[in-house]
C-alpha cells in the first residue's frame, strides 16, 4: 500500500476542487494524514481555505487563527471543523478533485458568500449570467 | 461564417496582446530608432506565442484547467504565489496603461483631455465585463481591432521599395546611432510584448469560458495560427510606417497620438478615423484581457469560482478582484502617470517573469495524466524547449540591461 499514499499526495495537493454542480470551490491546500494501528499512513481529509494554505506555507499561527475563524463563520450543522473535507466525500481524482458536496457547505467558501451577500449581490445584473 | 467567428478568441487575444498601447508605441518607437533592424524579433515572438498559446489552449480544452491553476499545481504554493504577485502587479501596470490608451483614443476623436476620459474608460470596461457575453466581446473587439489594417494600407500608400524594406529586415544590423545594449534592450521589449503572460492567461481561460473540449482542438490550432501572425503583421506594419516616416526625419516617438500622424498625413480623415477605431478596439481589448486576467490568476491560484460563464453572484470574489483592479488602475492612470512609460516597464518586467508562466505549461502539455493521447509531439517539444531556454536567457538579461541602458535611453 505504500505506493498508493505517495500517489495520493502527489496527485491531490494543489488541485482544483469541484463541487457536485461542477462549480469550482477551492483548492487542495493541505492534507490530513492519519496513521493506522498497523502503521500505515492514510490521507483522511482534504484541508481547504486560507488557514490551511498559510499553515502549509509555514505561517502556522496565522494559519491556525484563520482556520478557527473561518470555521466559526459557518453554521453549526456543518460539524465542528468544516475546513476539513473528509476523503469519503471525494468522488473523483483527475485534473481536478470532485466532491459530493455543495460549495456553500464548505468553510473555504465563507468569504465567497460574504462578498456575494454584501457587495456583488447588490450590483444590478448580478443574478444574470452575461450569456443569458 | 460561424467558423470564422470561432477564430475570434485568437484574434482578440492577439490584437489585445500585440497591438495594445505598449506595442503601438514600442513598434513605432523601434521603427523610428532602428528602422527594420529589429523586425526579426517580432517573428521570433510570434512563433513563440503560437507554440505556447496552442499548448495552453489544448491543455484547457482537454483538462478544463486554465493556466494559473496549473502554475500552482506544478510550481507549488510558494513559487506559485511569487508568480501570482509578479503577474498581478504586471497586469495592473498594463491595465493602467490600457485604460489611459482607451481614454486617449476617445480624446483623439473628441478633443477632450484624456485624463477626464479615464473614468469613462473605467465604466465602459467594467460594464462589458459585467454584462457582455464572452463570445460577443471577442467578436466586437476582435473585428473592430482589424481597423488597424489601415497601417498596412498607409505603408502601401507611401509605396516604398519593398525589396529594400525586406532586405533591411532580413539583414539586421545595429544602427550607428545605437549601441549593442540599447539594441538588446529593445529586442527584449519587443519579445516581451509578443509573449506577455496575460495572453496565455486570457487565452486558456477563454477556452474554458467557451467550454472547449477535445473536439475543439482544431479550432484551438486555427485560432493561434490565424490570430497571432495577424497581430504580428499589424505590429510590423506600424513599425514599417514609423521606419518610413519618422526615421528619416529623426523623430522620436513617445506618445500614442504620434503613432496615428503618418496615417492621417497619407490617408486623410477617413484613414485617421480607422486608426482611432483600431487603437480604441485594441486598447479596449487589452484592457478587458488584463482586467479579466487579474481576476483569473487570483481565482485560479486559490481555487475560487471564476468566469463570465456563471452568474456574477456565483463568482463573487472573482468579480470583486476585477472591479478593484479596474478602479485602482483608473485612479493610478488619473494621477497623470505617463502611460507609455508604464507600459514600457510592464513589458520589460513581464519579460523577466516569463519562464515562471511558460515552464508549467510545457510540463503539463507533456503529462499524459492530464492530456491522454494529446501530449506534445517531439518536434513541438524541441521547439518549445528551445524557446524555454530563450525565455530564461531573456529573463536573466532583462534587469541588467534595463539598468545599463537606463531603460533604453
Amino acid at each position: 500500500m505504500s505506493g498508493r499514499e505517495l500517489f495520493a499526495a502527489l496527485h491531490l495537493l494543489d488541485r482544483q476542487l469541484v463541487d457536485r454542480d461542477g462549480r469550482l470551490c477551492g483548492n487542495v491546500d493541505d492534507l490530513e494524514l492519519t496513521e493506522s494501528v498497523e502503521g500505515n499512513v492514510y490521507v483522511t481529509a482534504i484541508l481547504s481555505g486560507p488557514g490551511a494554505l498559510w499553515y502549509r506555507l509555514g505561517r502556522k499561527r496565522l494559519g491556525r487563527w484563520l482556520r478557527t475563524h473561518t470555521a466559526m463563520a459557518m453554521p453549526p450543522e456543518h460539524g465542528d471543523d468544516p475546513v476539513r473535507i473528509p476523503m469519503r466525500r471525494v468522488t473523483g481524482i483527475g485534473s481536478a478533485v470532485t466532491l459530493a458536496a455543495h460549495r456553500y457547505e464548505l468553510a473555504n467558501n465563507a468569504a465567497e458568500i460574504w462578498v456575494r451577500d454584501h457587495i456583488i449581490g447588490h450590483i444590478p445584473g448580478s443574478r444574470h449570467s452575461a450569456d443569458e | 461564417v460561424k467558423k470564422v467567428f470561432a477564430l475570434f478568441l485568437g484574434v482578440l487575444t492577439a490584437i489585445g496582446g500585440f497591438v495594445d498601447i505598449g506595442d503601438l508605441v514600442a513598434n513605432a518607437a523601434v521603427g523610428a530608432r532602428f528602422q527594420m533592424n529589429l523586425a526579426w524579433v517580432v517573428v521570433v515572438g510570434v512563433i513563440g506565442i503560437i507554440v505556447y498559446a496552442e499548448m495552453s489552449g489544448r491543455v484547457a480544452a482537454i483538462s478544463g484547467r486554465a493556466i494559473f491553476d496549473l502554475v500552482r499545481e506544478r510550481l507549488g504554493p510558494r513559487f506559485g504565489l511569487a508568480n501570482l504577485l509578479a503577474s498581478f502587479f504586471i497586469n495592473l501596470l498594463t491595465l493602467t496603461a490600457e485604460l489611459a490608451g482607451v481614454a486617449i483614443a476617445i480624446s483623439l476623436a473628441s478633443g477632450v483631455n484624456y485624463l477626464l476620459l479615464i473614468p469613462v474608460a473605467l465604466f465602459l470596461v467594467w460594464v462589458v465585463i459585467w454584462r457582455m457575453p464572452f463570445e460577443r466581446m471577442e467578436d466586437v473587439f476582435g473585428l473592430a481591432g482589424l481597423a488597424l489594417i489601415v497601417f498596412a494600407v498607409t505603408a502601401w500608400h507611401i509605396g516604398p521599395a519593398w525589396g529594400d524594406v525586406l532586405h533591411d529586415a532580413s539583414h539586421p544590423q545595429i544602427p550607428p546611432t545605437e549601441n549593442a545594449f540599447t539594441y538588446a534592450y529593445y529586442a527584449i521589449a519587443l519579445f516581451g510584448a509578443a509573449m506577455t503572460p496575460y495572453e496565455v492567461f486570457f487565452f486558456s481561460s477563454g477556452a474554458v469560458e467557451e467550454h472547449w473540449t477535445r473536439g475543439d482542438l482544431a479550432t484551438n490550432r486555427a485560432n493561434v495560427i490565424v490570430g497571432f501572425p495577424l497581430g504580428g503583421a499589424l505590429s510590423l506594419s506600424i513599425m514599417v510606417v514609423a521606419a518610413l516616416v519618422f526615421a528619416p526625419n529623426d523623430i522620436d516617438v513617445g506618445q500614442l497620438s504620434q503613432v496615428v500622424l503618418p496615417v492621417s498625413a497619407e490617408l486623410g480623415k477617413v484613414g485617421l478615423a480607422f486608426a482611432i477605431l483600431g487603437i480604441f478596439a485594441a486598447t479596449f481589448g487589452a484592457a478587458l484581457e488584463t482586467a479579466l486576467s487579474s481576476g483569473y490568476t487570483i481565482a485560479q491560484y486559490f481555487g475560487w469560482q471564476w468566469g463570465k460563464y456563471v452568474r456574477p453572484r456565483e463568482a463573487s470574489r472573482f468579480h470583486l478582484v476585477v472591479l478593484i483592479a479596474i478602479v485602482a488602475s483608473a485612479l493610478w492612470g488619473m494621477s497623470a502617470v505617463d502611460p507609455v512609460k508604464v507600459t514600457e516597464y510592464s513589458i520589460v518586467l513581464s519579460a523577466a517573469a516569463l519562464p515562471l508562466t511558460y515552464f508549467p505549461i510545457l510540463v503539463i502539455a507533456n503529462d499524459a495524466e492530464y492530456m491522454g493521447e494529446d501530449t506534445n509531439g517531439r518536434v513541438l517539444n524541441f521547439v518549445a524547449t528551445l524557446y524555454l531556454v530563450l525565455l530564461v536567457a531573456v529573463a536573466l538579461a532583462t534587469i541588467p540591461l534595463m539598468i545599463l541602458t537606463k531603460a533604453g535611453q
